[in-house]
């Protein structure tokens, strides 16, 4: 019988329940726990690769009978057979094997070497050999090698490289960048870098994964992450974009010295990119903000938390009596704890009296809430990034994955090399375009008539799930003839994009069993955000692709926390939990909970914020960790609003554009300094725990808003993650069974039941909303280029680079502002020959609002005609060109299509 | 191996091969420039690191290929006949040092002072003519006997031509998949290449596996110092090697058949390519191949000089432009095989059995040698013998026949015969006598048949120099992905250096180091090298262990 449950084999003569296929190592670690057997070669998240045979056990058809020599790595489980784990023979062999190893790896290094840290010397010293044993005279070697210490942050030393091929096997299985390889044969077997040309020089994208995976350290960092002396390790979450990667960070007194990623981690599987690995010595910095300060005769002053408190308090009393609530905003922090976020909108909404309250979503991905809840119910990811083990086909629309969520991208990279079908709409022929079977290369601007074409090919050719149309969705009928009517060659005009591809991708995305779209800021940043969105929604609709494993719709959410950021009622239209404040009985569950009278009106969104300030209407702003100046868009008429106003508020880390013109700055704290929770964009929320003290002069930013809001007179007990968590549970209701326990080691996905029961697929059976809703719309030519496209014929779409955050006011601060050290401006060969620009020279691009010069990167990515840049440095301030074309529905502004004209550069910098 | 990879050198497939485009580009100037490697990386979308790795793996690849002319053959034939100081020295002449290389090996085992100049091999006295052979085009000409002991020889008969496979092709056609196999598993055919597995199992299993796309894949990396039987199946028999790859992809299901031929047999590279271009003249190479509907397609993939891609996963690996690292198994090529698609991997002499065994029936072909061991075996023999050739030799047949009434007795003292190439047994004359060729027979006396070449060690050639080496062989051809292999063979290799300085061999340390490689090694390179050792030990301990 080859029945599963009957399948049993002996380990050391005692019977044990075989699970399928598994190797003899899998089956010894069930059974004897985490090192049964020694090994070199094998790590958590590796495929087994069988080279260093220290893992061999004897294996016998009988008991005590005739064994065979077997490595259990990759040996599976033979049925009734019997397993022997450390006889003589195999003792033997495993120090016959380390002797070997010894025989080319230095001893004086063996001696400091740190058996906690180096699982060779662990190995050895397990089986009683050193150096000093070593029987075979002095031979060939390798100890000479040279040291790589030219990288910001990868070092090499491959005298202590054992050839374990872990490195190269983490950089091709888990990263996919495949920049380490063996070079030569044999014995003579080097790891090397690219073109044999050290981590520098290149295409290592620093992820750190080849470090983590090393056993001997042969392959590091600068900060040596796995063989330093660790004092206390914490786990937390990263706090960069909104993967939500878990990290453990390594302190010794009170100081971060290293990161690395828990393997046991269910969102990143013992890998994280350079961002969250190596990008935290912003923490630290010298430049950290660390007393309160407050601006008197255009002069920061520094002064204590009692009169920085007393201050703000007194001109916040003295707006709110003389010109009333609504004259009061906050721009609250995605890269605040839910904890933060809750207390500011509370607060603005509680003690201040208003619904102005906003956040970062609303520059990001505001159109994506809006419109999946108006598609859906629910404004947030239909599924969870592990659906991509049980997907066919993913469609990958305005996302750089790859840059901007590392870990996803790494995901979806490693699925298109292994033949998942890939689909990818983007003006730019990113590093997944290169992978995908079709790449949409369209026009800027032009997603909605691109998403109309894939519709109209898919109820053209009739590979639609009729199914699921007539029992889930609503409105498919007005629908299908709106998209029928449609003129596909005006379409394929508009775009750019060959009919007939669009049309292949359409029907492969239809006809793929389970196909799952993956969208970014390149959807949402467009005057028609809102709707691209619901018909990325009508495209999983039409196609049945909404409610199990493999599909769905999932928004990638761009900042650590800004799903959560929206949970908690980071919205002038919602309270916490997505409530509608306009309704009565909101209101008065609110009024209830709260204890004080709720505002009716809807609030300022972030835009409105700042027209209101220029009007006069707005008289304070509040803004937490949000540098608006450099990041949103029409940098001159965000200034000129910040300036109009009578008290602007920034609470920061460090000295940003935008707290440059604040009345007052306070100085709040990290990531690695506070305690509360993350929600990823996969719903699921993560416990952040602190590492370290605030640095001194610095608080936690929740316990700062709790101090005014008792100032103010609202009685807010001192920030503590866990009973703020308590709160919120009791009136978010898809927070309901969370508690800070129950959120565990890998957190919880909501909506989370009463008894604590999570959820990683939502509208299962039926949508938030009831039925799945249709909704068509006509391609419209944004604002932009109707007014300014004939003076200003070339379109610049912005994006990201790997190495950057945002702003970058944290990664500019780090080691990373060494691998990348400016923006650039990519430009297709042909545009800069017709404008006689050379790569590296300055170019002076100009538009409706005004010009920057900025340097030439002649590339591929672009097509001739767009343009692509990125606002990661102050020096260059790109927004300053941005428009501030808003989408119809959310107001998130549209980064994503500026009309420009180029020049080469006659400023100060032309011979830069 | 890396799974990645593979799947992308698949999305070109065989069509647009990687691995053929590392190689031509290296014909030039002898190494792929680093722009060349840098635009194939991004063809194929892998990292610079890929194809700059892969290429410095080969022998043919490598940079310090850059610019060799010529190649002096360092086979173990070739270097107990003592043949080579006088080869090297003459081609010095004619060219600088620089430009002078090393093979292994040429399969001119026959005659020795093997050499390579201008793509061709040549031996025998050759050497003397090397000024005649660089100003004109005189082909590399050999001399070697054939000869069977059977009536109706199976492997050396009269050839097959483009013709007479087209007649077999129809009668096989028309006796249909399932018979086919049936006559197959009848002759109970065990692999040629030194496994001994079952042809039929691995055809039926690679049958069963369902897949939209699969490979047959002709092991044509005949690289055992000693051996070229399947060098002659290649130049005097191709159309019965290209035949039984068809016929496994009629049965299998698989519409594309790739030889993988090393380099070093450039003659059998272009008789080969003769034939299939021969058959796709009269419709038996291609689309609908005679009619019936049955598409299949033959390429051949010419290797770069690596012994280790006779492993089939590392060859698998080798076509798929990776590096060719052993990999782990399961899964089996039948299963997970080129591309990731099930592939069956068969040796060229295992192939060429098939037109005979459907002319004359399974049974009529295991009814030749012994229960277990059926058929015939080509068995190469050295240029130490009177009669230095390559026999069909029915299995069961007594060595001491073969060494006498075949080779015709040796011309000078020989103390052992090296049997199967490097990964073999050593055997001591004395015990010629007590073999007979069959896989069992080798087995059961402490040796290996394996591939069947015969290597002589004289007399007076110290055993210590030949492990040596041995140990050299497997050092240099590791694929250095195991540590037993990798750092076990360069100790070993050192160890017996050092005992001709004088330094005596620690036995209890060798005989770890022989269990370490033997037991622990990934493959049978490292795996099969300690019983060649082993048996010298045992048979010449006094000229070893002093």
């Amino acid at each position: 019988m080859n029945n599963e449950q009957s399948k049993i084999a002996y380990i050391n003569n005692e019977p044990f329940k075989v699970q399928g296929d598994e190797t003899i190592l899998h089956f010894l670690k069930r059974y004897m726990g985490d090192n049964p057997v020694p090994t070199l070669c094998d790590a958590p998240n590796l495929k087994p690769f069988g080279s260093c045979r220290v893992c061999s056990v004897e294996v016998a058809l009988e008991q005590d009978g005739l064994t065979k020599v077997q490595a259990s790595c990759h040996t599976p489980v033979m049925a009734d057979s019997f397993i022997y784990t450390h006889t003589h023979k195999i003792e033997k062999l495993r120090k016959n094997i380390v002797e070997l190893v010894l025989t080319d790896y230095p001893a004086d290094k063996f001696e400091t070497d740190n058996p906690n840290t180096n699982e060779l010397k662990k190995v050895a010293l397990d089986l009683n050999i050193t150096p000093d044993d070593v029987r075979y005279a002095p031979g060939a070697n390798h100890l000479n090698r040279s040291v790589d210490e030219d990288h910001s942050y990868m070092r090499s030393d491959l005298a202590a490289c054992i050839n374990c091929y872990r490195c190269i096997r983490a950089c091709d299985e888990v990263q996919g960048e495949m920049v380490l390889t063996m070079a030569g044969r044999g014995f003579e077997n080097t790891v090397i870098m690219g073109m044999n040309e050290g981590f520098k020089n290149s295409d290592c994208v620093s992820c750190g994964a080849c470090s983590q995976a090393c056993p001997t350290g042969a392959i590091t960092d600068v900060f040596n992450s796995k063989t330093n002396e660790v004092v206390e390790t914490t786990r937390t979450i990263c706090t960069y974009c909104g993967v939500g990667c878990n990290l453990d960070v390594a302190v010794k007194d009170n100081e971060v010295i290293s990161i690395t990623a828990p393997y046991d981690a269910e969102v990143n599987q013992g890998h994280t990119c350079l961002k969250g690995r190596y990008a935290f010595k912003f923490y630290n910095h010298p430049e950290r903000l660390r007393s309160p300060l407050i601006k008197r005769n255009g002069k920061f002053k520094e002064v204590s938390w009692e009169e920085v408190y007393d201050f703000i308090v007194d001109k916040l009393t003295t707006i709110k009596s003389e010109n009333g609530p609504d004259a009061i905003a906050g721009i609250s922090s995605a890269r605040c704890t839910n904890e933060e976020n809750y207390l500011m909108q509370k607060f603005i909404r509680a003690v201040v009296g208003t619904n102005n309250i906003d956040g970062c979503a609303r520059v990001c991905h505001s159109p994506t809430a809006l419109g999946m809840q108006r598609a859906f119910g629910t404004g947030a990811a239909t599924n969870s990034i592990i659906d991509l083990n049980y997907t066919n086909c993913m469609l990958v629309i305005g996302a750089n994955p790859t840059a901007a969520h590392p870990v996803t991208g790494a995901k979806l990279k490693q699925a298109a090399m292994k033949g998942t079908t890939l689909i990818v709409v983007d003006p730019r022929e990113t590093v997944l375009a290169r992978y995908a079977d079709y790449h949409l290369q369209l026009r800027p601007g032009t997603n909605v008539a691109l998403l109309n074409m894939m519709l109209y090919y898919i109820i053209k050719e009739n590979v639609q799930d009729d199914d699921f149309i007539d029992n889930r969705t609503e409105g498919f009928e007005d629908f299908k003839s709106q998209i029928l009517a449609l003129d596909m060659d005006k379409m394929a005009e508009i775009t750019g994009v060959d009919k007939d591809l669009v049309r292949n991708a359409a029907v492969a995305y239809a006809k793929a069993k389970n196909a799952m779209s993956f969208h970014g800021l390149g959807v949402t940043e467009h005057s028609q955000g809102t709707f691209t969105v619901q018909l990325i929604a009508d495209l999983a609709l039409i196609t049945g692709n909404i409610g199990r494993r493999g599909v769905g719709v999932n928004p990638l959410r761009g900042q650590n926390n800004v799903q959560g950021s929206a949970d908690m009622g980071v919205q002038p239209h919602q309270g916490a939990g997505y409530l509608d404040i306009t309704q009565e009985e909101v209101q008065n569950i609110y009024t209830d909970f709260y204890k004080v009278e709720m505002p009716k009106e809807v609030g300022y969104k972030i835009p409105e914020m700042f027209d209101a300030a220029l009007e006069g209407k707005l008289k304070a702003l509040w803004i937490i960790g949000e540098d608006v100046v450099q990041t949103d868009p029409n940098t001159t008429k965000v200034k000129k609003a910040l300036n109009s106003l009578d008290l602007f508020i920034v609470q920061e880390l460090f000295m940003t554009e935008t707290a440059m013109l604040a009345d007052v700055v306070l100085p709040g704290a990290s990531f690695l300094e506070k305690s509360g929770t993350f929600t990823n964009g996969e719903r699921r929320v993560q416990r952040v725990n602190a590492t370290v003290l605030p640095i001194e002069g610095t608080k936690v930013d929740g316990q700062i808003i709790i101090d005014v809001m008792n100032r103010m007179g609202y009685a807010q007990p001192a920030y503590n993650a866990k009973e703020m968590l308590e709160e919120i549970s009791q009136i978010v209701p898809f927070f309901k069974g969370i508690t800070w326990e129950r959120l565990g080691t890998n957190g919880l996905q909501w909506p989370v039941a009463e008894d604590g029961s999570d959820t990683e697929i939502i509208h299962l059976e039926e949508f938030k909303r009831g039925k799945g809703k249709f909704s068509y719309f006509d391609w419209k030519e944004t604002e932009e280029i109707i007014e300014n496209g004939e003076k200003y014929p070339y379109i610049i779409t912005t994006n990201r680079e790997l190495e950057h955050y945002n702003c970058g006011a944290m990664t500019r601060r780090t080691g990373n502002v060494d691998i990348i050290t400016e923006d650039v401006l990519l430009i297709n060969a042909q545009d800069a020959a017709d404008k006689n620009i050379k790569e590296g020279e300055m170019v002076c691009v100009t538009s409706a609002r005004g010009k920057v010069d900025i340097k030439a990167k002649i590339s591929k990515e672009v097509k001739p005609g767009v343009m692509s840049t990125t606002f990661h440095f102050p020096e260059i301030m790109v927004n300053l060109i941005t428009s501030d074309v808003h989408d119809s529905e959310a107001k998130c502004p549209e980064y994503k299509v500026v009309a420009v004209n180029i020049r080469k550069s006659k400023g100060k910098f032309a011979n830069a | 191996m890396s799974e990645n990879l593979r799947k992308l050198s698949g999305r070109k497939g065989l069509d647009n091969n990687l691995f053929e485009q590392l190689v031509n580009s290296s014909k030039a100037e002898g190494t792929p420039t680093d722009e060349k490697l840098k635009d194939l990386a991004w063809e194929y979308l892998m990292g610079n690191a890929n194809t700059y790795g892969a290429g410095s793996f080969y022998d043919f690849l490598k940079k310090e290929n850059k610019g060799k002319k010529a190649y002096v053959c360092n086979g173990s034939a070739c270097l107990v006949a003592d043949t080579q100081e006088k080869v090297t020295e003459t081609l010095a002449k004619n060219f600088s040092k620089d430009e002078i290389g090393e093979m292994c090996c040429m399969g001119r085992c026959h005659e020795n002072s093997a050499f390579n100049v201008r793509g061709r091999n040549y031996s025998g006295m050759a050497i003397n003519n090397l000024k005649k052979i660089l100003s004109s085009e005189v082909s590399g000409l050999e001399k070697y006997n054939v000869a069977a002991n059977v009536s109706n020889p199976v492997l050396t008969g009269t050839p097959l031509n483009a013709e007479s496979f087209k007649a077999l092709f129809v009668k096989a056609d028309a006796m249909g998949v399932k018979n086919i196999l049936n006559e197959i598993d009848n002759a109970n055919v065990r692999g040629r290449g030194g496994a001994g597995f079952s042809m039929g199992f691995k055809w039926e299993s690679c049958r069963i596996t369902e897949s939209d796309q699969k490979f047959i894949v002709c092991n044509a990396d005949e690289g055992d110092p000693g051996a070229y039987s399947d060098r002659y199946l290649l130049e005097v028999q191709p159309y019965s090697v290209l035949f039984g790859i068809m016929m496994a992809g009629l049965v299998v299901g698989a519409d594309r058949g790739v030889v993988y031929l090393r380099a070093e047999y450039s003659e059998a590279i272009n008789i080969t390519q003769l034939a299939i271009d021969e058959l796709t003249r009269i419709g038996m190479n291609g689309t609908n191949i005679g009619g019936t509907g049955f598409d299949f397609t033959f390429k051949i993939i010419e290797g770069a000089g690596a012994y280790v891609c006779g492993e089939e996963t590392a060859l698998l690996s080798s076509i798929e432009g990776q590096r060719p690292e052993v990999r782990v198994r399961p899964p089996y090529p039948t299963q997970e095989g080129l591309f990731g698609k099930p592939t069956i991997v068969n040796n060229v002499e295992t192939l060429a059995t098939v037109p005979w065994i459907l002319e004359n029936g399974g049974e009529a072909y295991a009814n030749f040698g012994t229960q277990k061991s059926t058929g015939t075996k080509l068995v190469c023999l050295d240029s130490f013998f009177n009669k230095p050739g390559m026999y069909e030799i029915e299995m069961g047949t007594p060595l001491s026949t073969i060494v006498e009434e075949f080779g015709g007795g040796f011309k000078s003292e020989v103390k052992a015969l090296h049997i199967g190439g490097p990964l073999g047994g050593i055997i001591p004359t004395h015990k010629i006598s007590d073999l007979e060729l069959d896989f069992e027979s080798f087995q059961k006396q402490g040796f290996l048949l394996g591939h069947a070449s015969v290597v002589s060690i004289p007399k007076e050639f110290s055993m210590v120099k030949y492990i040596e080496h041995l140990f050299e062989f497997t050092a240099v051809e590791s694929c250095g992905k195991c540590f037993p292999c990798s750092i076990g063979s360069v100790r070993g290799k050192e160890m017996f250096a050092n005992a001709q300085q004088g330094e005596p061999i620690n036995q209890e340390l060798l005989d770890d180091l022989l269990e370490t490689m033997e037991i622990g090694s990934l493959c049978a390179l490292g795996g099969g090298l300690p019983l060649g050792v082993k048996n010298a030990l045992q048979y010449f301990k006094e000229e070893i262990i002093k």
